[in-house]
This record gives C-alpha cells, sequence and structure tokens, in this order.
C-alpha cells in the first residue's frame, strides 16, 4: 500500500467513519485482535501522516526593515529591567522615568525583552526607538504609519509620517530656526491631518508667533474643530488681527475692576464667580474660563502692563490661580514666577483647577516650572501624594536638583501620613524624579526603610545610573 | 489484557464513526477509555488518551482530523506493540511497556547493569513544565552534551513530578546551567529519558554557546524521520539548526530551513515571545519537535542569545 493508496481511498473512510464509507476490502490486512482489520489500517495511515513534512507556506510576511541606530541596553541590566517593569503594584512612576532614559541617552530596550515588557513598550513606545514603536504598533490598523523614526531622524521630507510628539518637537525647533518654513510645513499637511493632531500643532504656533501667521491662522476660523477655531482666535487676538476672542469676552463678564489709594490710584481686579459655582467647583471653572486667553490679552483689555495685571490681583486668590494658568499656557515662566510670589499654594491650586497639560513647554522649561510652583514651599512641602503624582506626570521630568534639595531636606519619605507610611507609592515616586546627582544620597534616605519596601527604588536608581554610566563609556 | 481488548473495540467504534465525528466529540469518550485502561493497569496509556482533547484542541480546526487518525493509530500500535513485546528488540519492548504503562523505579535503572550510561558535560538547554490533571507538576530538563562523535546519545531529559502545592516550577536546574555528570537512560531505541547517576560537581551557570552540529535543520529532520521509523510513537525530540529563520504567516511563526525549504510551525504560546527573531536573517539554536509543533528553545543571534522563558 503506497502513500497514494493510503490518500486517496483509506482517508477519507478514517475521516468520514468506515460504517457510511467501509474501507476497500483488498486493502485491509488480517488482524487477530480487530476481525475487520481496521485498526491496523488507522495505524498505518496514521504513522504515513507522521512521515509528512509539514507544509511550507507560498509565501512569508516580509518584515519591515527598521533602522535603529539607539545603542541596546546592557545584558546585565535586561533582567533587572524585566522584574522592574512587570513587579505587581508598581505604579507608572518607575516605567515613566526608565522611558525617559532611554529617550534621553538614545538607548533602547533590548528587542528580545519587548514581548515581556509589552505594556511598557506600548505606553512610552515614542521615547524607546523605531523598534519599540515597530513592535507597539504591530497589532494596529493596516493602514496606520509603516514608517518609525527616530528623533534625530525627522525631516521635512519624512515629517508627517512621524509620531505625533516628534513632530510637535520638530516643528517647534523649525518655528525657531524658521518661522515661515515651519509654517509652510504645517500648511503642506494640514488638511490631512484629524482635529487632535491639528491642535497639536498649532499650540507649537505660539513660539515666534508674528504678524506672518495672521493670515494661516485666520483661515482657521472655519476649522471643523472648535478648539482649534478657538486656539487660532486666540492667537489672532494676541497679534492684534482680531478683537473677538469670545473667550476674553466672557472672562471679561466676571471680572470687576476698582480704583483704590488715596495719592496713587491702584486698579484692583476681583472674579466674581457664577452663583451656581461653589467652593470645590471654583478651580476648575477657572481652568475652563480662562484656558482659551492669553495673559497679554488680558492685560490690554485693562489696559494694564502684564505685571500690573498681576499686581491688580493680588487680592484674588482665584484670579491669581486664573494667571497662573494663562502664564502656564503662555509658557510665561517670568510672570508665573509673580504669579506665585503673591500664590504660594499655586501648585495645590493647578490641582485642583485639573490642568492636565504643560502644552509645547521644553524640559528646561517644565523643570523650571515645577521648581518655581514647589519653592514657596521650602521645608513645609505637602506630604500629599495625588500632588507628587500629579506633578510627575504633567511635567515628565526629573525634579530640578533644587526640588529634589527640597524634597530631601524635608524628609518628605518620612513625614508621610500615617496611613501612607511605607507605601510603595511614594518610594516609587520619589526615586522617578531623583535627578542623577542627588540618587546616591536618596540611596542612603532609603537605608532607612525596610528593605522589602525599597527594592523597587533602589533596583530603578541602579538602572538608570547603569544606563548613564553605560552612555558615558560608549 | 482485558483493558487493551476494551481499548480495540472502542478505537473500532471511533474508526466507524470517523475521525471528523471524533473530533466533535471526543471529551467523554477519551474520558471513559482512559478511565477503563487505568482500571486495566495502563496509566500511560491511559493518559495519553485522557489528554488527547486538549491536544488536539490546540491545534487548529482543520487539522485536528488528521491528527486524531495519527494520534489513535500511535495508540493501537503501542497496543499491539505490548502485546507482541516478546517479538520485538529489546530496547522496543521496553518501549512499549512504559508507553502502556509500566514504571522502572529509580533503584532499579541505577542498579541496572545493562543501562545505558553516559558520562560527560551537559547543557541545559530547555526546561518545560506542564500541569498534570493529577495535580503534579511534570518538570522537563533537557540537556545537551558538550563532546559527541561518540556514538552516544548528545541529548537526555530528566523528568521530574513535582506536587503543584510545593510552587515549584524547575526541576533544580536553569537553562545555560553546566553539569558534569553521569547519565544512566532508561531503555529504549531512542534513548532520551534518564537519570543522573553521578554528579560530579555541582551545577554551575554558564554563558557559553552550545556546541551545536553543523547542520542545517534538514538535516536534523531527517534524524527525526529516521527516529520515527525506530521508535513508532516517539514523542518530542531535539532538533538542532544552523542558518535557519523564523517567519511568519499572518499570526503563525515557523522556523525556515534557507537551504532546503522545510519549515516547521511554531508552538502558537510562542509566538508572541519569539516574534523579535522575525527581523533577524540567520539563528542558529535548538529546540523540541513533537510532530506538530517547534518549541523553540535556544537561539544565538546576531542581537546575542534568545532562551525560551
Amino acid at each position: 500500500m503506497n502513500r497514494n493508496t493510503l490518500q486517496g481511498k483509506v482517508l477519507p473512510s478514517l475521516l468520514g467513519g468506515t460504517s457510511r464509507h467501509p474501507l476497500p476490502e483488498d486493502l485491509i490486512p488480517p488482524s487477530g485482535s480487530c476481525p475487520d482489520g481496521s485498526l491496523a489500517v488507522l495505524s498505518l495511515m496514521g504513522q504515513a501522516l507522521r512521515f509528512e513534512r509539514p507544509p511550507t507556506p507560498e509565501s512569508f510576511v516580509i518584515e519591515p526593515e527598521i533602522i535603529d541606530s539607539r545603542k541596546i541596553l546592557a545584558n546585565r541590566l535586561r533582567r533587572p529591567l524585566i522584574r522592574l517593569l512587570t513587579a505587581k503594584y508598581a505604579t507608572d512612576h518607575p516605567a515613566r522615568a526608565l522611558a525617559r532614559a532611554f529617550d534621553r541617552l538614545r538607548m533602547r530596550p533590548h528587542p528580545f525583552d519587548l514581548p515581556s515588557i509589552d505594556g511598557f513598550v506600548r505606553s512610552y513606545a515614542e521615547k524607546l526607538g523605531p523598534t519599540a514603536q515597530h513592535w507597539a504598533a504591530r497589532q494596529k490598523s493596516e493602514t496606520g504609519p509603516r514608517s518609525y523614526f527616530d528623533a534625530e531622524l525627522v525631516d521635512e521630507s519624512n515629517w508627517s509620517q512621524a509620531a505625533v510628539s516628534r513632530r510637535v518637537a520638530f516643528l517647534e525647533q523649525r518655528r525657531r530656526d524658521d518661522v515661515d518654513a515651519a509654517r509652510a510645513l504645517v500648511e503642506s499637511t494640514w488638511v490631512q491631518e484629524d482635529a487632535d493632531v491639528r491642535f497639536r500643532l498649532l499650540q507649537v504656533f505660539q513660539t515666534n508667533l508674528s504678524m506672518a501667521d495672521e493670515p494661516f491662522l485666520a483661515s482657521l476660523e472655519k476649522d471643523r474643530a472648535p478648539r482649534v477655531r478657538g486656539l487660532a482666535v486666540r492667537f489672532l487676538a494676541r497679534l492684534g488681527a482680531s478683537s473677538t476672542n469670545p473667550a476674553l469676552a466672557a472672562c471679561l463678564e466676571r471680572i470687576s475692576e476698582h480704583q483704590s489709594g488715596l495719592i496713587r490710584k491702584r486698579t484692583t481686579l476681583k472674579l466674581e464667580l457664577p452663583a451656581n459655582v461653589k467652593d470645590q467647583a471654583a478651580p476648575p471653572w477657572v481652568l475652563q474660563t480662562f484656558s482659551g486667553v492669553s495673559l497679554g490679552e488680558l492685560a490690554t483689555a485693562f489696559k494694564l502692563e502684564e505685571e500690573e495685571l498681576i499686581e491688580a490681583a493680588t487680592k484674588d486668590e482665584l484670579l491669581l490661580l486664573a494667571l497662573a494658568l494663562m502664564a502656564t499656557n503662555d509658557r510665561r515662566l517670568d510672570l508665573l514666577e509673580a504669579v506665585v510670589s503673591n500664590l504660594p499654594n499655586a501648585w495645590e491650586r493647578l490641582f485642583e483647577a485639573g490642568l492636565d497639560t504643560l502644552g509645547a513647554m521644553t524640559e528646561p522649561e517644565r523643570q523650571r516650572w515645577e521648581e518655581i510652583l514647589l519653592h514657596p514651599y521650602g521645608k513645609e512641602l505637602p506630604a500629599i501624594y495625588p500632588l507628587w503624582d500629579w506633578l510627575h506626570r504633567i511635567t515628565d521630568v526629573e525634579a530640578p536638583p533644587a526640588v529634589m534639595r527640597m524634597i530631601l531636606d524635608a524628609n518628605l519619605l518620612t513625614n508621610v501620613p500615617e496611613q501612607e507610611s511605607g507605601k510603595a507609592f511614594w518610594f516609587d515616586v520619589v526615586a522617578a524624579i531623583c535627578p542623577a546627582s542627588q540618587r546616591q544620597e536618596l540611596r542612603a534616605r532609603l537605608t532607612q526603610f525596610d528593605s522589602s519596601l525599597t527594592v523597587a527604588p533602589l533596583a530603578l536608581l541602579e538602572i538608570l545610573d547603569g544606563m548613564e554610566n553605560d552612555r558615558t563609556d560608549a | 489484557m482485558a483493558g487493551l481488548d476494551d481499548l480495540d473495540l472502542w478505537l473500532s467504534d471511533q474508526v466507524r464513526h470517523g475521525m471528523a465525528s471524533f473530533v466533535a466529540q471526543n471529551a467523554q469518550a477519551c474520558r471513559t477509555i482512559s478511565q477503563r485502561l487505568v482500571d486495566a493497569k495502563a496509566p500511560a496509556l491511559a493518559g495519553r488518551l485522557d489528554s488527547l482533547p486538549t491536544r488536539l484542541f490546540t491545534l487548529p480546526g482543520p487539522a485536528r482530523p488528521l491528527a486524531a487518525i495519527r494520534e489513535l493509530g500511535q495508540v493501537h500500535l503501542i497496543s499491539q506493540a505490548y502485546r507482541r513485546a516478546s517479538e520485538l528488540p529489546e530496547p522496543l519492548a521496553a518501549d512499549a511497556r512504559q508507553a502502556v504503562g509500566w514504571s522502572v523505579t529509580r533503584d532499579a535503572l541505577l542498579s541496572d547493569p545493562d543501562a545505558l550510561r553516559v558520562s560527560g558535560e551537559w547543557r541545559v538547554f530547555a526546561v518545560l513544565s506542564e500541569v498534570q490533571p493529577d495535580r503534579l507538576r511534570r518538570v522537563e530538563t533537557w540537556l545537551w552534551r558538550q563532546s559527541s562523535g561518540d556514538g552516544m546519545p548528545t541529548c537526555a531529559v530528566l523528568i521530574d513530578f513535582v506536587p503543584l502545592a510545593t510552587g515549584a516550577a524547575t526541576g533544580g536546574y536553569l537553562v545555560g546551567d553546566h553539569i558534569h555528570a553521569e547519565l544512566s537512560f532508561y531503555r529504549s531505541a531512542i534513548p532520551l529519558r534518564a537519570l543522573v547517576a553521578q554528579l560530579k560537581g555541582g551545577a554551575e551557570p554558564s554563558d557559553e554557546p552550545l556546541p551545536l552540529p553543523n547542520e542545517a535543520l534538514g538535516v536534523s529532520y531527517a534524524h527525526y524521520e529516521r527516529a520515527l521509523g525506530q521508535l513508532p510513537w516517539l514523542r518530542a525530540i531535539p532538533l538542532t539548526f544552523r542558518s535557519a529563520g523564523v517567519r511568519r504567516t499572518g499570526e503563525q511563526l515557523h522556523l525556515y530551513d534557507h537551504e532546503g525549504g522545510l519549515s516547521l510551525p511554531l508552538d502558537a504560546s510562542q509566538v508572541n515571545q519569539a516574534l523579535p527573531l522575525a527581523s533577524l536573517d540567520r539563528i542558529d539554536g535548538i529546540g523540541l519537535w513533537n510532530g506538530y509543533e517547534f518549541t523553540l528553545a535556544w537561539a544565538e543571534t546576531r542581537l546575542g542569545r534568545w532562551l525560551c522563558s
């Protein structure tokens, strides 16, 4: 009995059942234990199938060639990294710090580790290099982007295919170098962008905003997305090209102006909340109401200089909060500093307002912003975890050394509320924001605590040190 | 054996109804006959049938009826070989007895003067574990011998059974460990399963590459086919390869031999972990082939070593 006979005559009977498709009589060998001999045929067929080689697919998927010049994480750091990122009950602060380090040091996880740290890769792909981006995007739709770039590889020819954050960073730089070329670049792809991307690209126009941008901004007054329209109107108002910023009008309705002082008249401004906005709802209302207005616009509306506007608002905490929000949105850290000198708890107030982005602020700007907000607290830093959690999320930077000094001097980790004492999240967030220069000191502080609590933060510090040393050695 | 007679009747019933029907409603049928075989003191054969529905379920739907023919055909072969053990060469007869459920104790094996003993430097290239229905974890520690060419087995597997309650998932050795030991092999036409007869030093972790033969996957596969001829119910066997590639078709990965065009589907549970290998050109390594899927265990690549975890 050869293979063709088995395939053609025996297999159909075994599949369909010999009761309906009897085996050909001439193929059935006599068998002592099984009168009809069908079991011998079953074994023979089974063995013939075992000798069939697996079919080779007609074609295989051609994997895209990923150009990734980043240095791969050293072998000795791979296992600690996986352990840290896959630990139970871990917060995302260590992951955030590691992603920043990969980005800053132009390093990448080992490709073989990507499956083990899949969640981390998906969350921070843009910071982990092209290979990780490809990994994270592999389950997205077939129409998704097919190109993955590292920051240094983005240029005007491939700009539209890069990740949004990379595009924003590239555009930011182009706005500084050549504002006309940057605007032309945006215009070239504008109609193909979705609303979120349009909004994020338009935010960058804040850098070197000038009258040359006016025609493009004016064309956006009919944009499909309300927030894009609103931002364009705000920029136009700032340029003086439009006097109809509806957000400004809404703000002005809520601010009353008074004159005080006997010899030297001073303007005093007061914010009047709507009757239905009470206490805890006030900060979010301020954020919602003032996010579409620039500090310069508001000052102009009251015929004041920006510094005078702050001076006029010193007696109204909510109005100062509004000014802090506007200074943040405008990236006017000089003005934010002036506001915070009158509103020392601005950090807490901004948190209560629900501020969730620092827009296009650069890393040094975000560090400076953090330093300004925390400076008034001195050694009296609030041991309120949600505040620190929010601060790290919104800035996504290492703390400036001055801030870390405050944390260490204030013994923050030992002054946490009793019910949170020894909780991993405190160690996670402090280790994640600690700059390289103060890691040694933080390590020494961590030795005061039960070693079971400090495994993860110490591992994070070790990995970060290891990555930096490897990069320096390279 | 009454149990084997019952098995014949049961197999005949399945053949009469057809494998397409068997695949659709095999769980209860397999459970019933495996219980009967346990009663008849054929626990290994019972285990093979009891786990058959699960094994079939892991395969793609269209492949299941053919796999059922292969598996039930082997069961019949084992049953026949056991009945006619006296007519078989001793190693194959021992395989038949073992496949039915005869056990050889550790002491019996170690005191057997005719048992094959191989002394050498061994490397652990895979540690696989599987939970069994009897609440035991079966841990397989696969070893590769550093020196070869003397006609003795170059690989071996130590099998341990660990109670689930202990939480242990390994047999004490880790992948990469280097062991200097004498192994005693259970009698078999294809000696693979062994015990450590004498340990000549503790296990040492090692980063050295495995001394794999300079053979392409196709050559290694031919060894498998020869082994299958010697032991028809052979299960997993190590296959080495040089300059192979991992290639993808949809969600399925294959180990592809550039020279011979042979393509072995990778174990479905490895798709995610082995996917990074798909972007590499040529890799060397070793894994386990069970006739359906290849479990990649160890690969040397230009990006370093990839290990099954």
